[in-house]
């Protein structure tokens, strides 16, 4: 009786993903086989032209290199306000909130206010005769990629927290106790128990970004397609059947980076640390 | 995660209609169209004279993304809900091959004939006519020099300096080929051959690293010219006012630039198919209200009688002034329409590497 009442706490959250992310989903691949008949010509199309498959490796490096930068500037901020007394850390959470209120529009609009060749930084560095004429920072990959670190760092920072609140700190202060030095204990103690949480976050950052649209189309110069926007442009052109394709083939590679991701994340941190020996 | 953006507005649009208070009895005309000034201008001139012409109410929808994706998926789910809508120059043979618009009926529109051929489309009747043009910030130019032609755009040694072109083939490549020499009306002939499209992008690889930005919308290209981004670039001629007014120099180069006409139609199964024709009539036949309009967005149209309600100063900025039009092409939407997959591919892939 007590089992069946507790499966039922599960309906809501059953019925929404049905409705809203599995079925469509479903219609997504019958839209990308059907049209109006069975066909693979738009998977045949995908492979054939080089452009696709090419945007496709950009995406993934771009939400790679996002992802890892996020957890690496992340986890220590995560861990610097875990070790803050309890009122701090509200305080110091509440600061990393904050941007995220903001629509990520404006947050990559801003980028451009400070990069531009008439912006912040160039006028600051011609003043200051540190170079002759503007650098060109807007419209490059690293322009695209600050800016996607700079949205997605908040979640980062916020997952690897959460998994950091769990651990018992008195853990690490009884391995100084035993004689471990300082990084001794962070490598033995902290890492281990909070490194599931951090790659969590990575692969969180990592998702997200292989769906980025705006950013890339505003900051990015020729190069920096990401397939968002080929998406896009097939859906103005009312190519929904390729449109579904391109987007099953991003909804499978992503999958398979993600178990990837998590798989190897594992196995390079066992090797790393020498846990689990 | 982002790009679900694009279709917000369209289930926002459809949400607030199919809940909104307008479902009473009154008579209501709904009136898709863009957003912005259009939007505004429309609301301040059109239809309150569309009101006391017909006794009917409006309610004005402004679609931010493609018309047409909205209408598709009014039509797959069987309930029209706009009455006439704006339908953009690149919409126009995409809306007509899929068949989401409904024919004009001419003879109830305009049985006494006064529009000129030119505004009347099987499917739509001229709303308004654009350019996609060459703008210039006067103050970045070499002294006493200004370009004047798609050649002087392509001379990176009298004119260096970043410039910018909209990120797709179309109005880009015709631009390409006008400035190595093909004539304004062989464009679409030339491009139309696999040896046209090799030397238009030829032609673009002369300029690719002086573009470090290929703008993706109107406002965007704006954007980049007021913020001393590029110096040179193309964009819509509406919106080169506004930068004007802001106190930036740039000028208009109407040499070699596109001719548009975007539509007002009616979609197929418009609740209100009739009266549709009564608010086309006041969008396009109504000499006085267009002259209203144009003083706010350099949109003109083929309303009888329009040009004699200007001034010469006034008239000089519209595209279809006489000079200006006449040293313009008209662009071949579609040519487009039926070669935009093949192209864009080749394009993304020619920006790609």
């Amino acid at each position: 009786m007590k089992r069946i009442s507790l499966i039922w706490l599960l309906l809501p959250a059953v019925l929404l993903l049905a409705a809203f992310i599995v079925m469509p989903t479903f219609d997504l691949i019958r839209a990308s086989i059907f049209d109006p008949d069975f066909t693979f010509k738009h998977f045949q199309r995908l492979v054939e032209r080089g452009v696709y498959i090419d945007v496709m490796w950009r995406t993934v490096r771009v939400s790679l290199i996002v992802a890892v930068i996020c957890t690496i500037v992340g986890y220590p901020v995560a861990m610097f306000i875990n070790l803050q007394p309890k009122k701090r850390q509200v305080a110091l959470l509440f600061l990393i909130l904050i941007p995220m209120w903001m629509s990520v529009l404006i947050r990559t609009f801003a980028w451009i206010v400070v990069l531009g060749r008439e912006g912040l930084i160039n006028d600051l560095m011609i003043g200051l005769g540190m170079t002759d004429g503007p650098v060109q920072m807007l419209y490059t990959s690293g322009t695209v990629i600050t800016a996607m670190v700079q949205i997605m760092l908040p979640i980062q920072i916020i997952t690897c927290y959460s998994a950091m609140t769990e651990i018992d700190l008195d853990l690490m202060r009884a391995a100084r106790v035993l004689g471990a030095r300082r990084w001794q204990a962070l490598t033995r103690v902290y890492l281990p128990l909070s490194y599931d949480g951090t790659l969590t976050g990575l692969v969180i950052v990592f998702m997200m970004s292989m769906g980025f649209f705006i950013t890339p189309a505003l900051l990015g110069g020729r190069q920096d397609m990401m397939i968002a926007n080929l998406i896009e442009f097939q859906v103005q052109h009312l190519n929904w059947s390729f449109a579904a394709a391109i987007g099953i083939v991003l909804l499978v590679l992503t999958v398979s980076m993600i178990l990837l991701l998590r798989w190897t994340g594992r196995f390079a941190f066992r090797r790393l640390l020498n846990v689990g020996r | 995660m982002t790009y679900k953006l694009k279709l917000m507005p369209a289930a926002a649009v459809t949400l607030a209609l199919l809940t909104g208070p307008a479902l009473a009895q009154d008579k209501v005309l709904t009136i898709a169209g863009s957003g912005g000034a259009v939007k505004d201008a429309t609301e301040q001139i059109f239809l309150p004279a569309f009101t006391e012409a017909t006794g009917w109410s409006t309610k004005f929808v402004a679609a931010e993304s493609n018309i047409m994706l909205e209408v598709e998926t009014m039509l797959k789910a069987g309930n029209m809900l706009y009455d006439a809508m704006e339908v953009s120059a690149s919409a126009y043979p995409t809306g007509v091959q899929n068949g989401f618009l409904a024919p004009i009926d001419y003879a109830l529109l305009d049985p006494d004939n006064t529009l000129p051929e030119a505004a009347k489309k099987e499917f739509g009747v001229v709303a308004a006519a654009y350019s996609t043009v060459l703008v210039q910030r006067l103050d970045k130019n070499p002294e006493g020099r200004k370009m004047e032609s798609w050649a002087d755009f392509w001379d990176l040694e009298t004119f260096p300096g970043p410039r910018s072109l909209k990120r797709q083939p179309q109005y880009t490549l015709e631009f390409a080929l006008l400035a190595d020499g093909v004539a304004k009306d062989e464009i679409y002939e030339v491009l139309g051959t696999d040896e046209g499209l090799d030397r238009a992008f030829a032609k673009l690889d002369e300029i690719k690293d002086s573009i470090p930005v290929w703008w993706t919308s109107g406002a965007q290209s704006v954007q980049l010219l007021s913020d001393g981004e590029v110096f040179y670039s193309t964009t819509y001629n509406g919106r080169v006012n506004k930068l004007q007014e802001s106190g930036i120099p740039v000028e208009i180069m109407w040499n070699g630039g596109a001719l548009h006409t975007s539509y007002v139609g009616i979609p197929k199964g418009a609740p209100n198919y009739e009266m549709a024709h009564e608010w086309i009539r006041v969008r396009t036949m109504r000499p006085e209200l267009e002259a209203e309009y144009v003083k706010f967005l350099p949109y003109p149209n083929f309303a009888p009688g329009l040009f004699d309600t200007m001034t010469e100063e006034q008239a000089a900025q519209m595209p279809t002034f006489k000079a200006n039009a006449d040293a313009q092409f008209v662009a071949d939407e579609e040519f487009w329409a039926a070669n935009i997959d093949r192209i864009q591919e080749r394009f993304d892939e020619w920006l790609l590497f």
